[in-house]
């Protein structure tokens, strides 16, 4: 008997893959890389976090978006100039020569603390999902830290908060969790993507359900 | 002269203070790195111990510099 219809083959994009059997070819959705400094990487290759245990897959490696980076940067900037610019305005010249020369070192001292500071709130603020957990981990300043966790199958709630020009330009957004873990609510702050992370969360809680059903629970 | 010697004096006191707390503070650095590394491993931690310690350096070098020429 002939086919009445036979439909064409088309290239349909298929949406990241949510839950946690890794995909053979993750590289073709752009989110897999091997950059260091990136804010978003499904399936990271190369970063070790102690927290997790032997048995656990990191799934996702978050960090704040580097759009988030241009405030301090440009201050950075204007703290390196600003000893040139106030050669035109000599408000230290009052000040014995060996007197200014320690400030301004003492200038470019506090301007590399601040820098540096900056720049390692960001790099260790980061945000971990493994197929059993997430992790929170936030660099405060340099002598206080946190580090909060919480098991997938205690999230209770995921909320994604996106709004205003820069974030949406730029696609990023704070992602709210209620957990009925001790810590009752993690917040991944301006991450890229919030959407797909949401969505591989919902994978991963589904996930994990039916780990339970099955009695497969780690 | 607008500031007398003693004004200096106080003022060096002063300097060499804010700047062997500064010294502590960079030791801090060098140690909360340290400590951050231990916790999550990505990639560069090399350069960034790196900067760590170079920064403590500068923090040591600007207090000797200080001694010297103040």
């Amino acid at each position: 008997m002939p086919d009445v219809f036979v439909s064409e083959t088309k290239n349909i994009e298929i949406n990241p893959p949510s839950g946690h059997s890794k995909p053979k070819n993750i590289e073709k959705y752009g989110l897999h890389n091997h950059n260091p400094l990136s804010s978003y990487c499904y399936y990271p290759d190369e970063i070790k976090f102690v927290a997790k245990d032997s048995k656990e897959k990191i799934i996702l490696f978050l960090r704040r978006h580097p759009i988030t980076n241009v405030g301090w940067i440009l201050v950075s900037i204007l703290m390196v100039l600003a000893p040139m610019v106030l050669d035109r305005f000599p408000i230290i010249a009052f000040l014995p020569e060996n007197f200014q020369f320690i400030a301004v070192l003492g200038w470019y001292l506090i301007t590399i603390a601040y820098t540096f500071e900056s720049f390692l709130d960001w790099f260790f603020s980061v945000y971990v999902i493994t197929d059993e957990r997430i992790f929170d981990v936030d660099f405060v300043n340099l002598i206080y830290r946190e580090i909060s966790e919480a098991n997938i199958d205690q999230i209770q709630d995921v909320t994604v908060a996106m709004g205003g020009v820069v974030r949406t330009i730029f696609n990023y957004g704070d992602i709210l969790l209620q957990t009925a873990s001790e810590v009752p609510r993690i917040e991944f702050e301006a991450v890229p993507h919030p959407d797909q992370v949401a969505k591989i969360l919902r994978g991963l809680r589904v996930e994990e359900e039916q780990e339970k059903i099955e009695g497969r629970v780690r | 002269m607008f500031l007398n010697i003693t004004t200096l004096l106080i003022a060096k006191i002063f300097a060499l203070i804010g700047l062997g707390i500064y010294v502590v503070f960079a030791l801090v650095i060098v140690k909360q790195v340290g400590l951050m590394i231990a916790t999550i491993e990505v990639g560069p931690e090399f350069w960034i111990k790196l900067i760590a310690y170079a920064h403590l350096l500068f923090a040591i070098f600007v207090f000797v510099a200080a001694i010297i020429v103040l």
